[in-house]
């Protein structure tokens, strides 16, 4: 049974690959090779998306490199296209491990006509509607109670579905945050909320980000059990998230998950130099020591079933070959024309957008014939 | 009906459909019997905010609905715009038709994040994979001593954000007929309901099922001289003052546009092709004022029509002050002025 409101997270396997408890029987070598494999997946994705960045062919990025146990984790534990997910904007490996289509992903980072957010959003702002992964908006914490609405309307349905939220510890400041999870918990909603602790809020660290001693105790205010984990340890992510899942499933009201991790990387393009800015290479280097993939690789070889260097290779190269091949057909689908700039503003298009199309159409046929209307 | 709305079975027929006579009703009484007419009509309109439970609101407009259709389709939330706006925005997305009340306009603040980041943009940014169809009451405006916090008029705000429709009524018909119009559409709308007309707009209503269509203003009585346009609670104003005028000989044309995003732009301009002049009433403050935008196409499209610049009657640009509660509001003598004025110039 796993206990909520731990004084520390709770871990399976200790940094050196050694299991501090016995693993479930479901954590086969395979399955934990295809966890390896996904979570270095998404790495690679990240370093390639960081080139596509420097050849400014995308403009925004934020990496989840530290923190692909959570991500990956987090989509194990639930029923992928069933349950209904609120990300944040840190969760493209979220995406990737719950099967949205790579192609799908850099077509909307790269803004080209094949993404099927048709090129509105700033790059990393995804949404999949076969995954049920909603649109992610970059104003914090704004999906926490629409998450805790969705979760009513499936309590409201009869649905045996869930709903799963994730935000940064920056968005449990936000009013927006204690809105969502008070109304979950006064509505009993189906709702899992999960905190992807990476304790930097941009430049912003958790300590300065709240007086509580955790996160996780923040769910007893709101009547709901919270879950303390080792972020980095995707064997006690799995455990405690698919716990509090069907936990959540089974009609006790909604549950707070806190992941403790850390994003090894800056938080976005924007802020490249943050070791030097603020924090310490020592922290980083620090974390880097309980780096979530290099763990699995340590079970791995402990079990006596280690990745071998040539095998890990191939993983990386498969990896790069599929984002190029991807980045190429996203790009051979070209831009979205300037009619996107109107459509799916409401169902149909009201007089006054009629007439600003219009105007826009006259002024694009008049480019495309050199100036003459 | 798109792939997120599938979950309900649709809606049967509806209640309507019979061959009732026409009644009288108030304002809040459109009100009440379009939440209850739709609420048995589609079993995904759910209907929520906080006290429109037991106590069916503070201004009685869900009365007697949690009793009829149960607490799971009417009930009380906490007392929380961020809670009452976000759910219902996830509500809409996983396929319920939502309808929220904001206890008072002046309290949709905390709500906003929800309505401009969440609701307008649901359909946009996601290439319409996923949508919020819901509906926000509130009532607004002032005349009922109520104090800046009970009677401001902010329909500027979220006209100002594309993706939602705004829409606010002056009459039992309208406002039964669009409430009716917007919990069946497919958009997010904010819908305002001017307090002050609640019990004091009375007129009649159909025996049957009826929308009104939004986007299309109402011509209140037809006129030659002059355009005097307005929407909510200035409209009894507007009535007064065309009376007025109308004593001194003049034919003035009274138009409530009802629905201001979008608004129906045809329907004024052929107005004030005709008539020549135009005055815009609201009790909103006047400084970037919904009619700003109305008196800009006037200019615009109707230049060459016009025989006077176009008058705008409005609030000041203060915060609402409890006692001068009166001198606040346009009222019939200010609009009369305005139309004086433009009948001078």
């Amino acid at each position: 049974m796993i206990q909520p409101f731990t004084s520390q997270p709770i871990r399976y396997v200790a940094e050196d690959g050694v299991p501090l408890r016995p693993l479930p029987p479901s954590f086969t070598p395979e399955r934990l090779r295809d966890l390896h494999a996904q979570m270095l997946r998404a790495r690679e994705f990240d370093r390639k998306l960081i080139t596509l960045l420097r050849q400014g062919r995308t403009t925004f990025y934020a990496q989840s490199s530290g923190m692909e146990a959570t991500q990956v984790g987090l989509a194990r534990s639930i029923r992928v296209g069933h349950d209904w997910v609120w990300p944040y904007y840190r969760d493209h490996t979220l995406g990737l491990a719950m099967g949205v289509p790579m192609f799908e992903l850099l077509s909307q980072c790269l803004g080209t006509n094949s993404d099927t957010s048709r090129g509105r959003q700033m790059p990393h702002h995804f949404a999949a509607r076969a995954q049920n992964f909603v649109s992610i908006s970059s104003s914090i914490a704004s999906q926490v109670p629409p998450a805790a609405g969705n979760a009513m309307a499936q309590k409201y349905l009869g649905t045996d579905e869930i709903t799963v939220t994730t935000f940064g510890d920056g968005a449990t400041s936000e009013g927006d945050w204690h809105a969502g999870l008070n109304m979950a918990g006064a509505a009993q909603a189906p709702c899992l909320f999960v905190c992807e602790n990476n304790q930097w809020a941009i430049s912003t660290n958790l300590k300065a980000q709240t007086a509580s001693e955790n996160i996780h105790i923040k769910a007893k205010a709101y009547g709901m059990p919270g879950f303390y984990v080792d972020g980095n340890d995707i064997v006690a992510v799995i455990e405690v998230c698919t716990h509090a899942a069907e936990w959540v499933r089974a009609g006790n009201g909604p549950a707070l998950v806190e992941c403790l991790t850390y994003r090894v990387g800056s938080h976005s393009n924007a802020d490249a130099d943050a070791e030097k800015s603020y924090r310490t290479r020592e922290e980083v280097q620090e974390w880097l020591g309980r780096d979530p993939i290099a763990r699995v690789e340590a079970l791995l070889a402990h079990l006596g079933h280690p990745v071998d260097s040539a095998e890990r290779a191939e993983l990386i190269a498969r990896t790069h070959r599929e984002v190029d091949e991807e980045v190429r057909r996203a790009e051979a689908t070209g831009q979205p024309d300037w009619r996107i700039v109107f459509e799916d503003v409401y169902a149909d298009l009201p007089p006054h957008l009629r007439e600003q199309e219009r105007e826009l159409r006259a002024e694009q046929t008049a480019a495309q014939n050199g100036g003459r209307a | 009906m798109t792939a997120t709305q599938d979950a309900v079975r649709a809606p049967g027929a509806g209640q309507g459909g019979g061959e009732a006579e026409p009644r009288t009703i108030n304002l809040i009484q459109g009100v009440t019997e379009a939440l209850a007419e739709e609420l048995a009509r589609d079993e995904r309109v759910v209907l929520f905010g906080e006290d429109v439970g037991a106590r069916g609101g503070v201004f009685m407009a869900t009365a007697g609905l949690q009793e009829r259709f149960g607490k799971h389709r009417v009930f009380d939330t906490p007392l929380s715009e961020a809670s009452i706006v976000g759910a219902a925005v996830g509500m809409a997305v996983r396929g319920l038709r939502p309808v929220a009340e904001i206890q008072f306009a002046d309290y949709m603040g905390p709500g906003f994040d929800q309505i401009i980041s969440q609701a307008a943009k649901m359909r946009y940014r996601s290439g319409g994979q996923f949508t919020a169809p819901l509906v926000i009451r509130t009532p607004s405006g002032g005349g009922v001593k109520g104090g800046h916090h009970h009677s401001q008029s902010p329909e500027a705000y979220y006209a100002h954000t594309p993706g939602l429709k705004v829409l606010m009524p002056s009459t039992p018909y309208d406002a039964k007929g669009l409430l009716k119009a917007a919990i069946r559409g497919d958009d997010p709308v904010i819908f305002f309901e001017p307090k002050r007309l609640y019990r004091a707009a009375r007129g009649e209503v159909p025996g049957h099922d009826f929308t009104v269509r939004i986007g299309e203003a109402a011509v209140r009585r037809e006129g030659s001289d002059l355009s005097l346009i307005g929407y909510g609670g200035v409209m009894p104003d507007l009535e007064k003052a065309a009376d007025a005028l109308a004593a001194e000989g003049v034919s003035v044309e009274v138009i409530d546009l009802r629905s201001l995003v979008p608004w129906d732009r045809e329907k004024v301009l052929a107005s004030v092709e005709k008539t020549g002049r135009a005055v815009l009433v609201s009790e909103a403050p006047r400084t970037a004022n919904f009619m700003g935008e109305v008196a800009y196409v006037i200019q615009e499209q109707a230049f060459d029509s016009l025989l006077a610049p176009v008058v705008q009657v409005a609030g000041f640009d203060t915060p609402y002050p409890y006692v001068q509660d009166k001198v606040y509001l346009p009222g019939p003598n200010r609009v009369a002025a305005a139309c004086v004025r433009a009948l001078n110039y």
